[in-house]
């Protein structure tokens, strides 16, 4: 009735050169299959060369609102644009790709202002929109940025799906030309929406200076992203061109002068108000370098984006429509 | 029905269930440790449970440890023996721990079994089964194309239960075997760990012996059924019991043939109940074992070895070491995984005691998570603002690492992450080849050595800006 437990049994068990030969066979095929399994199971790679391009026109080249609430000043910009109709269409799945980048609260400016996202958020659910994605690779951790932000809270209120990302859930970027960003892992959902909108903030940054919308788009980037910063024009041109934003919204509503782009000092945030919303995001930074009085070209981002043919950055020959609330 | 075998079953079940709760999800844990009188002993709530245990003896050990639990279950088809005086040892360990204490150095870390217990929740248990359920996660959603309802739910469990970082302790090795020898020793016999060796049940068994519970046996007919059984061995031959050592576990109530075992208030005499446990020969032993002190020598002085980054508030505080219990809610808590047990970096004294390692995790600016959970504030509590100031060192520079410096790229990825509002790093534009390039330095008088710069410096393998504390 008392069965030999295992302690007492193992070592009267006699070893025979046959079955030895057999356990390290055994052993050899259980690694060699578990190899196996692991690779299909976990080690799938897919490549993408990129989101299809509907190059949708707006009304105008660019809308700049100024006045005092962000949320309608969104509003605003984008009936002035055409409309959000024009963007999403019905069914349809959008990206909202906010700057949640930093763990910091809205007054200190180091994320997008979350009315711009609800506004962003609200018009896309009211042109029809099936799902409203939002996430960003944050610098911080992820859920004390996406908490502090007040993105996450606001965002979910009105219905969108407010997520963290995932690193085994990547695409390989494939270009057509030689491309310093060949190879590097971009969120996958990034890829696989129907419109893609870039929402970032205005602030300074200490390497290009100012970081807008180019800039945003890293957040859709996995790996050791400290190394997109040598070259960084020419990285984030590329990477402009491999994501190609249907429409960008840049929040200059607080906007951070000094020490970005984590910031963190109220004195140094600084209120310009202004909400610009456009469809050619080289544009959009050109602009918004405008406003922070700095010379367009002297963005990397901007200036590699005019080489590389991605968009244009002169303003006066764009058609821009000012506009106060 | 073993109604009372039930309810004590129930009891322990309920309790390990809580503590892991607890450890998991929320940031309370260390009230648990506030009832137990090994590490706080002048606290409120653990008199509560000396008093109790006063009254009706060693329940805590029977109804609520959730290290006993766990080696109940181990136990469960183990042998039982008699230990005979071995059951002495644990007063020896406790008595060690006592000794040390006035000398003002703490080791009940060691031997505690509410911090082993925890250890192994936060840093083996959780970890583990995170990955585990990730993985399979990640293979139904990748490999099996499972994407839209699965993955939403997938993210939504990212919120509550898998966290949205699996948490990764390079040195756990080392407390999950400490945790499997505890509880395999159970195989030897039932309760091993709580007979012979736990100081916790040490002080509660010095306790019990004084309790009002008592066990009463009726017209005895010497069947031994309950002293083979008693998973403590508390039970004598002659049917008697060592009050000290009954756990309360209730067993012996439902072996008796004859139902004649009741536990009842009565001070009716059933024999001698106690023996005498600490002889003048075992006191002076006790004394002679404290040339474990050997080993212990620079325990006092906090400046153990000097590149260990300390959580924040206790760089070269004296009494760290001996503050710390080495229960791990800090590790568990700290959200960027960034506070790991340190092995023999600060000798043997520092074992398991939480330090900052920036490769795997910074310290978060606006984040003091980890001196609220500190049960006995070797952490200290801090608030907000007095935690931004702490300093836990100061960045260098290598510059012959850093890309900016020794090859003229483009870089400043740690000017971008340092959080300090004014930035503790700076830079200096110079110009090559018509490109602005930014060199990197630190200003040594705003830098918090939060660690976040060597964290997401891109070089490799080393990092060229590094944390010294």
């Amino acid at each position: 009735m008392n069965k030999e437990s295992i302690f007492e049994s193992l070592p009267k068990r006699k070893i025979t050169r046959k079955g030895f030969v057999k356990l390290c066979g055994i052993g050899a095929g259980a690694l060699a299959m578990s190899n196996g399994l692991l690779k299909f199971a976990f080690g799938r790679e897919e490549a993408s060369s990129g989101r299809t391009v509907k190059k949708i026109k707006g009304l105008h080249d660019l809308v700049a609102v100024n006045g005092v609430d962000p949320y309608a000043m969104t509003v605003m910009a984008i009936e002035a644009l055409g409309g959000m109709d024009k963007f999403v269409k019905k069914n349809s799945v959008v990206l909202i790709k906010p700057n949640i980048g930093w763990d910091r609260s809205p007054e200190q400016a180091g994320n997008t202002n979350p009315y711009v996202v609800a506004a962003l958020v609200d018009m896309c659910f009211k042109a029809g929109a099936k799902r409203v994605n939002i996430f960003d690779n944050t610098c911080n951790e992820s859920k004390r940025c996406y908490e502090n932000s007040g993105i996450e809270k606001i965002a979910k209120g009105k219905g969108a799906n407010v997520y963290f990302v995932d690193d085994w859930n990547v695409v390989k970027a494939k270009f057509s030309y030689k491309s310093p960003m060949e190879g590097w892992p971009i969120y996958r959902d990034a890829l696989e929406c129907d419109t893609f909108i870039n929402a970032p903030v205005l602030k300074h940054h200490g390497l290009t200076g100012l970081t807008i919308s180019m800039k945003n788009l890293m957040g859709i980037c996995s790996g050791n992203r400290g190394l997109i910063h040598f070259d960084i024009g020419t990285k984030l041109a590329h990477l402009t061109d491999f994501i190609k934003p249907d429409l960008n919204v840049i929040d200059a509503y607080r906007v951070l002068t000094r020490n970005g782009p984590t910031g963190g000092n109220l004195a140094d945030v600084f209120d310009m108000k202004t909400i610009i919303a456009g469809t050619d995001p080289v544009l959009c930074d050109a602009y918004a370098a405008k406003l922070m009085d700095k010379d367009p070209l002297s963005i990397s981002g901007v200036s590699q984006g005019v080489k590389y043919n991605i968009g244009s950055a002169d303003i006066a020959k764009a058609d821009i429509l000012t506009i106060t609330a | 029905m073993k109604k009372l075998v039930f309810a004590r079953r129930l009891s322990q079940v309920f309790f390990l269930s809580l503590f892991t709760y607890m450890l998991w999800v929320t940031p309370h844990a260390a009230l648990f440790f506030k009832i137990d009188p090994l590490i706080s002993i002048f606290n409120l709530f653990s008199l509560i449970m000396l008093g109790a245990t006063l009254i009706i003896g060693r329940f805590f050990c029977g109804w609520v440890c959730p290290l006993g639990t766990i080696i109940d279950a181990c136990g469960i088809k183990a042998k039982n023996r008699d230990t005979g005086f071995l059951r002495k040892v644990k007063y020896y360990v406790l008595g060690v721990i006592v000794i040390f204490a006035f000398l003002g150095i703490q080791i009940a870390w060691i031997f505690d079994p509410l911090v082993i217990t925890a250890r192994f929740i936060s840093l083996n248990f959780i970890p583990s089964f995170t990955l585990t359920l990730d993985k399979a996660f990640i293979f139904l959603i990748k490999s099996l194309n499972f994407y839209a309802p699965l993955y939403d739910f997938y993210r939504m469990l990212k919120l509550s239960v898998l966290g949205t970082k699996i948490f990764y302790f390079p040195h756990s090795f080392i407390t999950v075997s400490f945790f499997v020898i505890i509880c395999g020793l159970a195989l030897i016999t039932k309760r091993f760990w709580c007979r012979i060796l736990c100081p916790l049940g040490a002080i509660y068994a010095l306790t019990a012996r004084f309790c009002l519970l008592r066990r009463h046996v009726d017209k005895c007919m010497h069947c031994m059924t309950c002293s083979i059984n008693c998973r403590m061995s508390a039970i004598k031959e002659d049917s008697s019991y060592r009050k000290e050592e009954c756990i309360l576990c209730m067993d012996c109530v439902y072996d008796c043939p004859d139902l004649a075992t009741k536990f009842s208030w009565t001070r009716k005499n059933t024999g001698r109940q106690t023996e005498g446990s600490i002889s003048r020969k075992d006191f002076l032993f006790l004394i002679a074992s404290s040339f474990l002190l050997v080993g212990f020598k620079n325990v006092g002085d906090g400046r153990d070895r000097p590149l260990l980054i300390r959580p924040p508030g206790v760089l070269h505080k004296r009494e760290f070491l001996n503050k710390c219990v080495r229960c791990g809610n800090c590790m568990r808590i700290c959200p960027t995984n960034g506070l790991q047990p340190a092995i023999f970096e600060s000798g043997f004294s520092g074992i398991w005691a939480p330090h900052l390692v920036p490769e795997i995790g910074y310290c978060e600016y606006n984040c003091n998570s980890c001196g609220n959970v500190c049960p006995t504030a070797a952490i200290p509590k801090l608030s907000m603002a007095d935690k931004k100031k702490q300093i836990l060192g100061t960045a260098i520079i290598d510059k012959n690492i850093c890309i900016a410096w020794l090859e003229n790229k483009e870089c400043i990825v740690c000017e971008e992450h340092c959080p300090v509002p004014q930035k503790a790093i700076k830079s200096n534009d110079e110009f090559f080849n018509g490109k602005r390039v930014p060199k990197p330095y630190v200003d040594i008088s705003l830098c918090v050595g939060c660690g976040i710069c060597q964290n997401k410096c891109p070089t490799r393998p080393a990092r060229a800006i590094r944390v010294i504390p």
